[in-house]
């Protein structure tokens, strides 16, 4: 075991290991002070550990395999900078809260969960993850118990654990298809191009990643869970949780010709999303809400960069996809610890936090020299130059109309009294976020190759990515001048459909009940076990 | 006849009928110890049980006095059977160690009905449920299935209040309506073969209408006995009202051993006979089992009818295992895969649902109800209780890393691999619905509202423990058993 082993084994064993001291109340009583430490092996795994290391564990016929590739490593080690961040936040954030062994335990299954899923290596770990990750997400969501918080968790658990059943049947799937029946993530994306019902798989698996990514129609959780949870479990749900959902888009659909048809249509719902989602999210007035309206629409454009790149062939999809994705981890995970500082000062007294704010948020729309420009560049191959990315200058436009909406909605809920000055637990997490924002999309690009800074100062990539930052502010000024004459759309939109949904469903148990008491009457049961003999003895008969 | 290590299975017998009798002399103030003892040899005797199937790689055998079957008595031990006790072995153990404290008589106080009565009750159930396994004849797994009702229909009544008289009564009446197909059965099959050997009569059936009349109601009368829907009339009120450990006892263990009958029926004695179409009517009703159990489950106001109709809904999940297998003999694969995911499904649900009713019996302990609206905060009186109903709740759904992850694997793999995929629906989408009703208490259980319930009596920490080793094991199942995988076909269908 090389020290890097060490490091991969531990990013996973260290928030395992720290769980399981929940088990013993004194150490659970202090654990909210020790979330920060959690995802630093992983951290230093993603920087460390050689790529392609793979680590495996024998558990009798099943070989539980970690690995990290380029795409992963890049994932885990930015998730693993806003999980602790925001461990470190939410000490603060928390800290006069009930419950406060509660919030731990959930954390940190969400933080094992959600770092796992970018280094589990075979199916049976990845799902181990996936589900952990929920379970805990879900135990966030519902963290302070109104009303609102119960229901979101409610619809986030029944419609997580419906992706992650669709995504099971496609393992399976994916496992028989394979003569030697290998578990490993990277086999059973090579099997899927000539897997008997290869379509089936594809469905299943872009409606169960698609799930957790937020996708419309399937998004409906997202506005609703992160504008409920707390500020700092908002931060990593919005940020690292639903790049489960990019992380198993990528691993799953391998560049193939012949799942070209299907990045069409992943490129088509991702585009729609992320323009969809803008739409909605500029009428709603709630910070959180949009901000949650935000990643749908940029887990949208990911999604599209993914199809875009499995429609063309391009082999460098997977890491410009991940790339793309982690520069939106920082820069969301600080908008929603931003929320949270806002709330406790001034806006007088937080002139220079706003303003880097205003910098990294107008660069997720693609302002030049921001990480957002560069992650823009990055994906720009794999979009191609036919209609998405066409679709993308659209996209870009409305992210920079939706962020300085934000703004001025964030703006508006800061602390009205003048003497409120952000405790430094909040501030210095927000500004390591912030600043990393910027500073490691750059370090990334450079390092990997992605691109050189000539292609990002060169006059016809600074004008691709200057006018639609200009017309998104444009509009943005126009939003603030007669927004007040959009509808007003409740917050998860389709969401309103859920609780006519939940009546019927609530109508049907009812009638199910009354029907066991029937059933169970002496008469109706005497006839039912003949009803079930006979039917058994003609069934047998054969036809 | 008799193989290597056959003289085992004896002990296998002997043990809790020699636990019974030494009951019944030393009374009731020894019973709890003599049950513990019994269970600590049972517990090594299974596992060199385990060992010797392991090393042989076929099945144990005793031919009883000698005689070989037809005339004699065969005691046969395979990989289904090791699945099952070894399933009932740990989980025996567990409720004897959970109910030590509700029935064991202290020193100095005197010795009660109940107490007494549990203990040989629950050496009765042992006794039946290893007749089952080692049984191979339908006729000595007749016996062993009236021994477990026998055993099972006063357990329900131990408090002897008029509802849980009611419910047993009710439960004994559609039993012996069972017990009475599953007899009749039986004498068609004697007077057509002159033998209920298992392996004699996968040789000789013959898919004649007498034949097919008897698989009919045999097959019907395990069904009434498993209660599976809609033939579940007993079960809720008799799980429900029956003491927690005795709850524990029926739900995870009783129900099981009609089932396994239904298995060597179907699978062992009368391959020839049955076909895959009419595998689909146990299967559908299973299926419709699970919808039906958990939605009725998701309105109960109280913790144990609730888990008494997930049990219903369970009971479901084990009979897809028929088509599937069936199935998969039709097309000449495997059928491992099948037989694994069904008797871990199996083993899932006894140590899930009996951790489960322990954990619904130590709040109703501490906080003299359990309705389920009025648990606000017990996590925070007790917390090991609330994490063991979690745990075993995780099992039921069937997430990872549980036992009831892989079977759900396992029997997804086998639907589609035989071209079944409608069972994929029941399998997947169960799971969905037991998510419900978990969440539903857990949400109120770990509320932070108002002050901690105060007890009403004190929980001991050692039964909070036993119940969460359970769920333990049952949550941690899915690592565990990819080496007891190899084990479950060993000398099962088609191996004879």
């Amino acid at each position: 075991m090389s020290f890097g082993d060490v490091l991969l084994a531990a990013s996973l064993g260290v928030p395992l290991a720290l769980l399981t001291g929940c088990l013993w109340a004194p150490l659970r009583a202090r654990m909210m002070s020790l979330l920060v430490l959690a995802p630093l092996p992983a951290l230093l795994a993603a920087l460390l550990a050689e790529p392609g290391a793979v680590l495996t564990f024998n558990l009798g016929l099943y070989q539980a395999t970690l690995a990290l590739d380029a795409p992963g490593a890049i994932l885990l080690g930015v998730a693993a900078l806003l999980w602790s961040a925001a461990g470190a936040y939410a000490a603060t954030y928390q800290r006069d809260q009930p419950n406060g062994g509660r919030f731990a335990v959930c954390w940190l299954l969400a933080a094992t969960g959600c770092l796992g899923v970018f280094v589990a290596a075979d199916l049976p770990l990845l799902y181990l993850m996936l589900a952990t990750m929920t379970c805990g997400a879900a135990g966030l969501v519902f963290q302070d118990e109104s009303p609102p918080a119960r229901r979101a968790a409610a619809v986030y658990l029944a419609l997580a654990l419906f992706g992650e059943t669709l995504v099971l049947v496609a393992m399976v799937l994916l496992v028989n298809a394979q003569p030697d029946g290998s578990l490993l993530v990277r086999d059973a994306a090579a099997a899927l191009p000539t897997a008997p019902g290869r379509d089936v798989i594809v469905a299943l698996l872009l409606v169960g990643f698609g799930l957790k990514a937020g996708l419309v129609p399937l998004h409906v959780w997202m506005p609703l869970a992160h504008a409920a949870a707390p500020m700092p479990a908002s931060a990593v749900l919005s940020g690292a949780v639903v790049k489960a959902g990019i992380i198993g888009l990528i691993r799953f659909l391998p560049v193939d010709p012949a799942l070209a048809g299907w990045g069409e249509v992943l490129a088509m719902a991702g585009m729609f999303t992320a323009l969809y989602a803008v739409a909605v999210g500029i009428t709603q007035a709630h910070p959180k809400v949009v901000l949650a309206y935000s990643s749908v629409s940029q887990m949208g454009f990911t999604a599209a960069v993914i199809g875009a790149g499995l429609a063309a062939g391009d082999v460098g999809m997977p890491l410009a996809a991940a790339f793309y994705a982690s520069h939106h981890i920082l820069v969301k995970g600080a908008m929603f610890l931003l929320v949270g500082v806002l709330a406790a000062s001034a806006v007088a007294r937080l002139r220079g936090v706003l303003l880097w704010a205003a910098l990294i948020a107008v660069g997720l729309g693609g302002l030049p020299f921001t990480g957002g420009a560069v992650a823009k560049l990055a994906v720009k191959d794999a979009l191609g130059s036919g209609w998405a990315a066409s679709v993308a200058y659209a996209s870009a436009v409305g992210t920079t109309l939706l962020m300085l909406h934000f703004l001025r909605c964030a703006m508006a809920s800061a602390s009205t009294d003048p003497a409120a000055r952000p405790p430094l637990g909040l501030l210095w997490p927000y500004w390591l976020t912030a600043l990393a924002a910027l500073l490691v999309p750059w370090a990334l690009f450079l390092a990997l190759g992605l691109g050189t800074v000539a292609d990002l100062v060169a006059p016809k990539a600074l004008w691709a990515t200057t006018w639609p930052v200009a017309l998104g502010a444009a509009l943005a000024w126009a939003l603030a001048r007669w927004g007040e004459r959009l509808p007003k759309l409740p917050a998860g939109d389709i969401a309103a459909l859920i609780d006519p949904g939940v009546r019927v469903a609530a109508g049907a148990g009812l009638w199910l009940s009354r029907s066991d008491v029937w059933l169970r009457q002496w008469t109706i049961a005497a006839a039912a076990l003949l009803t079930v003999t006979a039917v058994l003895a003609l069934l047998l008969q054969g036809p | 006849m008799t193989s290597a290590g056959g003289e085992l299975l004896v002990l296998a017998l002997l043990l809790p009928v020699a636990g019974v009798l030494l009951a019944f002399l030393l009374g009731g103030r020894w019973a709890a110890r003599i049950t513990l003892l019994a269970l600590a040899l049972g517990l090594v005797l299974t596992g060199l049980l385990g060992v010797r199937l392991f090393a042989s790689a076929a099945p144990l055998t005793y031919a009883l006095g000698g005689w070989a079957p037809p005339l004699g008595i065969l005691l046969r031990f395979d990989g289904l059977s090791l699945a099952l006790l070894a399933t009932a072995m740990v989980v025996l153990s567990a409720i004897a160690l959970y109910a030590r404290a509700e029935f064991a008589v202290p020193a100095g106080a005197r010795e009660t009905r109940a107490s007494f009565v549990f203990w040989t009750l629950l050496l009765g159930v042992w006794a039946g449920l290893t007749v089952v396994v080692l049984a191979s004849d339908l006729f000595t797994l007749y016996v062993a299935l009236e021994l477990l009702t026998f055993a099972a229909v006063p357990l329900v009544s131990l408090e002897g209040r008029a509802d849980t008289l009611r419910a047993a009564l009710r439960y004994l009446l559609y039993a012996l309506a069972g017990s009475v197909l599953y007899l009749v059965g039986c004498a068609l099959l004697f007077g057509a073969y002159g033998t209920l050997d298992i392996g004699l009569l996968a040789q000789r059936a013959q898919a004649d209408p007498a034949t097919l009349l008897a698989c009919a109601l045999m097959t019907a009368g395990l069904l009434a006995k498993t209660a599976l829907f809609p033939l579940h009339i007993w079960l809720p009120p008799a799980h429900a009202g029956a003491p927690a450990a005795a709850s524990a006892l029926l739900s995870a263990l009783v129900v099981k051993g009609s089932f396994f009958i239904v298995l060597r029926l179907w699978l062992e004695a009368l391959p020839a006979v049955v076909t895959p179409a009419a595998a689909q009517v146990p299967a559908a009703l299973g299926a419709v089992a699970i919808f039906f159990g958990s939605a009725v489950a998701l309105r109960q106001a109280r913790l144990k009818p609730m888990i008494a109709y997930s049990t219903v809904a369970q009971l479901g999940y084990l009979f897809i295992m028929l088509p599937l297998v069936l199935g998969a003999t039709a097309l000449g694969q495997s059928t491992a895969t099948a037989l694994a995911g069904g008797m871990l499904q199996l083993a899932s649900h006894a140590t899930a649902k009996a951790a489960m009713f322990m954990a619904a019996g130590l709040i109703y302990a501490g906080l003299g109800h359990d309705r389920v609206a009025d648990l606000g905060g017990v996590a925070r009186s007790l917390p090991l209780t609330v994490w063991a109903f979690a745990l075993a709740g995780v099992a039921l759904i069937g997430l990872p890393p549980s036992g009831g992850f892989l079977a759900k694997w396992l029997l997804v793999s086998a639907a589609l691999a035989t071209g079944q995929w409608w069972w994929v629906l029941a399998l997947a989408g169960g799971g969905l619905l037991t998510a419900a009703y978990v969440a539903r208490v857990l949400m109120v259980a770990l509320s932070s509202a108002g002050p901690a319930p105060a007890l009403r009596a004190p929980v001991a920490r050692s039964r909070q423990w036993v119940v969460l080793g359970l769920a333990l094991l049952s949550t941690l199942l899915g690592l565990l058993a990819w080496v007891p995988l190899a084990v479950v076909p060993l000398g099962a269908a088609g191996a004879r």
